[in-house]
């Protein structure tokens, strides 16, 4: 998921003179760079996986052991064999698909009300949202505490899902609405001389335009709903009613970490992640507004 | 096919900005009218108006017999084409063109027939799986006028379309869209701030400025007889020479005082214009059209000296900028602001007030820039405003201020 691709040199015929081997030594610095910053990314992921593999003794041995020299499940069905494992995944995916759902449709409306009508305290509004995102969440736990006990919310999973929301929909709104905003009005215009209503120019011409941008939001909703931690901690107490992050947390126990289920777990759960990124990330086509209007 | 009638109408803006001022316009059934005016003069507002993308304030829009004020875009039957085109981009350009069909619940067969038609007519039948970012200019122009017309509306509404295209795929465009107009006979309000697409598209102009409509007239009454100063600046390229000249009574004639120079204005030129006798002692504007100004060799009326400042060649003929001793229009707040001609030349002490002439000449004449030349101006062809107001003065049998009435 490294933003950062190497690209391979591509070889110059040998009868290149000073200034393309100047610039293909600075190419090569580029890529070398493109590669420590993969490296640097990728190493934690592989590290859990390679770890997930490793029977229990070799997993903290002093000469790290770069590749699993005797691959074992062990660890993957020690931790499926955990108490509330196939709870918490269902928990997980319950509140992350709510989220993202929720958070489009939300958002979308939202964003269409922020980037298309003009209305008092608009400005004001625009700024409350992303002056919101800058207060630490840890900091609000306590408040959100008791006022999602006294509505009666705590350990519920809706309790979880309106928490999660409240700090998911100000970023997809805020994304949503530069989205919106890079629609020329005079499509919708358009639309709505060709015979549609204001609403069906919205779904007819808009939606499918900003669909890259859902996309993108619908990206951050999930990442955010599925690997979020401390809100999930702290509101779900009983196990069955646990998130797959929380369900986690339990390899560490006063006796100490168990290193290999955990990290086989953790493979487990970045599993979801990785799949629905591939399922939707041949849909992030920028630019898709291109022709529209005059080149 | 309707009629578009404009009664009275008005648009104020929520900071009491008006942008347009009881505009009262009438658009016969298959007429083509251009709407033209310097940038800000409120002729795309109305045009939104007529599309129902923009409130009306005050005042009535009908199309065909119904008041359509209150009516949704869509109820309207009409069609647009925009300056940008406004293509739907993720839609194939046979998609874009059926879209307006779809809307109404055309039949799919129809719905085809009549696309790959109008596909055929603009020449985009190899493009219909296109889609507008793979379409060159001129092409996503056609696809934008196609979605018109295919709909087969009441009316036509362009809002500046040819101001993207480069300038020669925009003269042969507007050849095309006159052609298709002259063709389908659909009724058109074309909204343009280019005077020359004006003239040569519409067969009548409505000159607006600053929300108010001057003058509405065929292109050549437009050109022949400007109502007031602005429409006479603004008409024209290169534009109409204005100045300042007092009218001076002598005897049986009227004079008119330009410079050093004095123009004995004949008979026929005083008695077309009885109200000219009325400004005798005061001054008027006069304007004169570039073609008009001639040099003065065989003329044996009154000259003007001048000395030739600039020299352009357009290759059929020659663009000649004269200085020569006139009282340049001080009221410039009456004129169109695009057309105005560069400050007087330096060093002017005040009594020697100069005005720059342009005058269109044969290619054949030898001039350069410096020499003195010899102007011959015929005062049948000069046009008068009255100073303060900037309206024309009227000639006797074609009142033209009363022609403006009539649009009413």
């Amino acid at each position: 998921m490294s933003a950062v691709t190497p690209i391979a040199p591509t070889p110059v015929a040998p009868v290149a003179t000073r200034a393309p081997r100047r610039r293909r030594v600075r190419k090569l610095g580029w890529n070398l760079v493109g590669l420590v910053v993969l490296i640097v990314m990728v190493f934690p992921v592989y590290w859990m996986v390679a770890t997930a593999f490793k029977p229990g003794q070799q997993v903290l041995s002093y000469t790290p052991q770069w590749v699993p020299l005797n691959p074992t499940l062990d660890n993957f069905t020690e931790a499926i064999n955990r108490p509330h494992f196939w709870d918490s995944v269902k928990n997980s995916l319950i509140i992350t698909t709510v989220v993202v759902a929720l958070s489009l449709v939300l958002a979308f409306l939202a964003a269409l009300a922020l980037a298309k009508f003009r209305f008092y305290g608009r400005k004001a509004f625009i700024v409350l949202i992303l002056g919101v995102q800058m207060v630490p969440l840890t900091a609000l736990i306590i408040p959100l505490y008791i006022l999602m006990s006294r509505v009666d919310q705590v350990n519920k999973l809706s309790g979880v899902i309106a928490m999660y929301l409240t700090f998911v929909l100000p970023f997809t709104v805020w994304t949503l609405r530069g989205f919106l905003l890079g629609v020329p009005k005079e499509l919708e215009e358009a639309a709505m001389v060709d015979g549609t209503t204001r609403f069906g120019a919205f779904v007819r011409i808009l939606l499918p335009l900003v669909g890259p941008g859902l996309v993108a939001t619908s990206i951050f909703a999930f990442i955010q709903a599925w690997n979020e931690f401390i809100i999930a901690y702290v509101f779900l107490q009983s196990p069955e009613k646990q998130t797959l992050m929380v369900w986690l947390a339990s390899f560490t126990s006063l006796r100490g970490t168990e290193w290999g289920p955990l990290m086989a777990g953790a493979t487990l759960t970045s599993i979801p992640v990785v799949i629905f990124f591939l399922l939707v990330q041949r849909r992030i086509a920028f630019g898709l507004t291109a022709g529209a209007v005059r080149g | 096919m309707a009629e578009i009638q404009f009664t009275h109408v008005s648009k104020t803006y929520g900071n009491d900005f008006k942008a347009v001022k009881d505009l009262n316009l009438k658009i016969g059934e298959g007429e083509f009218v251009v709407l033209v005016g310097p940038s800000g003069c409120g002729k795309t507002t109305a045009l939104r108006m007529v599309a129902g993308l923009e409130e009306i304030t005050d005042g009535e829009i009908r199309i065909g017999d119904r008041v359509v004020n209150d009516l949704a875009p869509r109820d309207r039957d009409i069609a647009m084409v925009f300056q940008n085109y406004a293509l739907y981009p993720h839609k194939t350009v046979f998609e874009n063109l059926a879209f307006g069909l779809r809307m109404r619940k055309v039949p799919k067969a129809e719905q085809r027939k009549r696309v790959e038609e109008i596909a055929r007519i603009l020449g985009l039948t190899d493009m219909l799986t296109r889609r507008p970012a793979q379409l060159s200019g001129g092409q996503r122009q056609r696809v934008a006028m196609g979605r018109a017309i295919v709909r087969e509306p009441k009316a036509f509404l362009m809002d500046e379309p040819l101001s993207n295209l480069d300038a020669k795929l925009r003269v042969q465009m507007r050849a095309e869209i006159a052609r298709i107009q002259q063709t389908l006979k659909v009724t058109t309000l074309y909204v343009t701030h280019d005077q020359v697409e004006a003239m040569t598209m519409g067969h009548r102009v409505a000159v607006m400025r600053d929300g108010v409509l001057q003058q509405l007239d065929t292109p050549q009454r437009l050109y022949d007889a400007p109502a007031d100063l602005f429409v006479a600046s603004f008409v024209g390229s290169p534009p109409m020479n204005l100045m300042e000249a007092s009218v001076e009574q002598g005897g049986e004639g009227i004079f008119l005082r330009l410079g050093e120079t004095t123009l004995e204005l004949p008979g026929d030129v005083v008695a077309e214009r009885p109200a000219l006798r009325g400004f005798a002692g005061r001054r008027v504007a006069i304007g004169i059209r570039p073609e008009d100004v001639r040099e003065a060799s065989g003329w044996d009326g009154a000259r003007l000296r001048g000395r030739i400042l600039l020299v352009e060649s357009l290759g059929a003929e020659q663009l000649v900028h004269i200085e020569i001793t006139a009282h340049p229009l001080e009221r410039t707040d009456l004129v169109d602001a695009a057309a105005q001609p560069p400050s007087p030349s330096l060093g002017v002490d005040g009594l020697e007030r100069t005005v720059t002439l342009l005058g269109r000449f044969d290619r054949h004449l030898l001039l350069a820039p410096g020499e003195a030349v010899e102007l011959a101006i015929d005062p049948r062809l000069l046009h008068f405003f009255d100073l303060e107001t900037g309206v024309a003065i009227p000639k006797a049998e074609v009142p033209v201020a009363a022609e403006v009435e009539v649009a009413g």
